[in-house]
């Protein structure tokens, strides 16, 4: 009876169509005692149902033919993201990515960085040889100074490449994490202090505890170009020199956070705070199409005020569409919306030719008003010179709106005064009383305002225009 | 007892090195690999099992009763 042997591995791998029992590590490989803790730690928690492990490119491709366990394999420096996509989906599974340097320090850095800063209850096993072991011993982000690969022949100069990249440390700025640690498979003591490690990102997993980064130094012999024994000493007398061996971070006692619950809403309308859900659009071919487009700049409420005409639209059950068009300034930037009113279904939300053009400056008279169509209105504010005349058969009507908003003592409400147009003017097709109830349901978050806005669009209207 | 599997052995002497009772070599004798793998010396042997954790292969030691 064997006293010490190893678990939580298949007894054969079925690699390249034979089945063996040794692995595809080079001889002397860190990968393979790192692999054999990872299974042992599994087993002998009694995790092996539950785990899933995230395979890397890299040297550590295959452990899927070794450990007897779930296995995602991910695409080059994706572990960390396929792992938040396994933890997140499997929260009661154990969750561990298997990364390499190159894989996880140069391509996937981002990934695993914002995993960790996000805290995804993954364990992240981290291999560091200093270099790309599978594609021939290139340098990598972690490579010592000085270190000859085949890209740095003549040693790293820090000059050309920058310093060895310190996972650790960097992921030791974040708060998420609650283990981070660095070890090392060189010698037997320090082969003992990562099998504990190892067990102990298990753990944390185990418990749903968050996020584990443990980076493991492993000596490569063959792109080190050297026998296992000057390998591992490589290990222990130059890379701990860069990367000291040590727990970063052991917040394992902490409590870790349950998210808080969304709440649970029935229905769109009442996310979107509706008081009066409407009913979807009616057909009606005996309503013409009207399209309208509304410019100016942002921060004058063209938008909301080509919304509110949707809004009217959709509560008398016209099928209607707004469709915005700004850059990407929140304010003072070239505003448009177009809207589409119809009886029958909307194919396209642009509108190219407007029955109704609604202009509160002069860049958008000008950019717009040549496209407007015969028998239609345009209706600019009077601060806007008129310089270009609407085509043929437009009706041109010239409004006070920013005049008036400031009258009232309302600047904002200058779209108000504008909607007033559109009513006063019978410019849209609808009901005066659909208007008025969208105007004031634009400012359900403060009904005060919905009122004064209605109170202010009433008194716009008596306005005598210079049409 | 460590027990070698010499087919599942590379050979890069890891157990040898760390071996605190000095019981293990590497043989003379070619796996079907190739390889000269480890052997046993035969006496020595305190099943102490850093061989086993010391070697990359899960499958080429182990300790026995």
């Amino acid at each position: 009876m064997a006293a010490i042997e190893q678990k939580g591995m298949y007894k054969v791998f079925p690699r390249s169509g034979k089945n063996v029992s040794f692995t595809h590590y080079c001889p002397g490989c860190g990968h393979g005692i790192i692999n054999k803790l990872i299974a042992e730690a599994c087993a002998e928690l009694g995790l092996q149902d539950r785990t899933i492990f995230v395979d890397p490119v890299g040297c550590g491709v295959f452990t899927y033919y070794y450990w007897d366990a779930a296995h995602i394999s991910a695409a080059h420096g994706r572990a960390s993201a396929a792992a938040t996509g396994a933890c997140r989906a499997r929260p009661d599974a154990v969750t561990i990515a298997y990364q390499g340097d190159g894989d996880l320090g140069a391509i996937g850095f981002n990934n695993a960085f914002q995993a960790a800063s996000r805290g995804e209850k993954f364990g992240c096993i981290f291999v560091n040889n200093s270099l790309y072991g599978m594609t021939g011993g290139q340098m990598a982000p972690t490579t010592l100074d000085g270190e000859t690969t085949t890209t740095t022949p003549f040693g790293r100069d820090p000059a050309l490449t920058g310093h060895p990249l310190h996972v650790c440390e960097v992921f030791a700025q974040l708060k998420a994490p609650v283990y981070i640690a660095r070890v090392s498979v060189a010698d037997t003591r320090r082969i003992m202090q990562a099998k504990q490690a190892i067990r102990k990102v298990f753990e944390i997993q185990r418990d749903g505890k968050g996020y584990a980064m443990l980076e493991i130094l492993a000596p490569c012999p063959t792109n080190f170009k050297m026998n296992a024994q000057d390998a591992a000493a490589f290990c222990m007398n130059e890379m701990e020199k860069e990367f000291p061996l040590g727990v970063f971070r052991d917040e394992t006692g902490r409590e870790a956070l349950s998210v808080r619950p969304i709440p649970q809403v029935a229905s769109c309308s009442e996310l979107f705070a509706e008081k009066d859900a409407v009913p979807a659009a009616e057909t009606d071919a005996s309503f013409a199409e009207r399209r309208f487009k509304f410019a100016g700049y942002g921060g004058q409420g063209i938008l909301s005020l080509g919304l509110t005409v949707a809004e009217a639209a959709r509560l008398e059950r016209r099928h209607t569409l707004w469709f915005p068009s700004y850059g990407p300034e929140q304010r003072g930037g070239s505003a448009n919306c177009s809207v589409v009113v119809s009886g029958t279904p909307i194919g396209s939300p642009t509108v190219e030719h407007p029955d109704v053009l609604v202009c509160m400056n002069q860049p958008a008279y000008e950019r717009f008003v040549g496209d407007v169509k015969s028998g239609g209105t345009v209706i600019v504010d009077e601060t806007v010179p008129v310089k270009v005349q609407p085509p043929e058969g437009v009706r041109l009507i010239v409004w006070p709106a920013i005049k008036m908003a400031e009258e009232f003592g309302v600047p904002k409400a200058a779209n108000t005064m504008m909607l007033a147009a559109l009513k006063k003017f019978k410019c849209t097709g609808l009901s005066d009383e659909s208007l008025e109830r969208a105007l004031v349901a634009s400012f359900k978050k403060k009904p005060a305002l919905g009122e004064k806005n209605r109170e202010l669009l009433r008194l716009a209207e008596s306005r005598d225009s210079k049409a | 007892m460590v027990v070698v599997d010499k087919e599942n052995c590379k050979g890069c002497g890891r157990c040898v090195a760390a071996c605190p009772k000095k019981c293990l070599a590497l043989g003379d004798e070619l796996n079907a690999m190739g390889i000269k793998s480890v052997k046993y010396k035969g006496e020595g042997c305190i099943s102490c099992g850093i061989c086993f954790y010391n070697c990359p292969e899960p499958y080429a030691l182990r300790i026995e009763k």
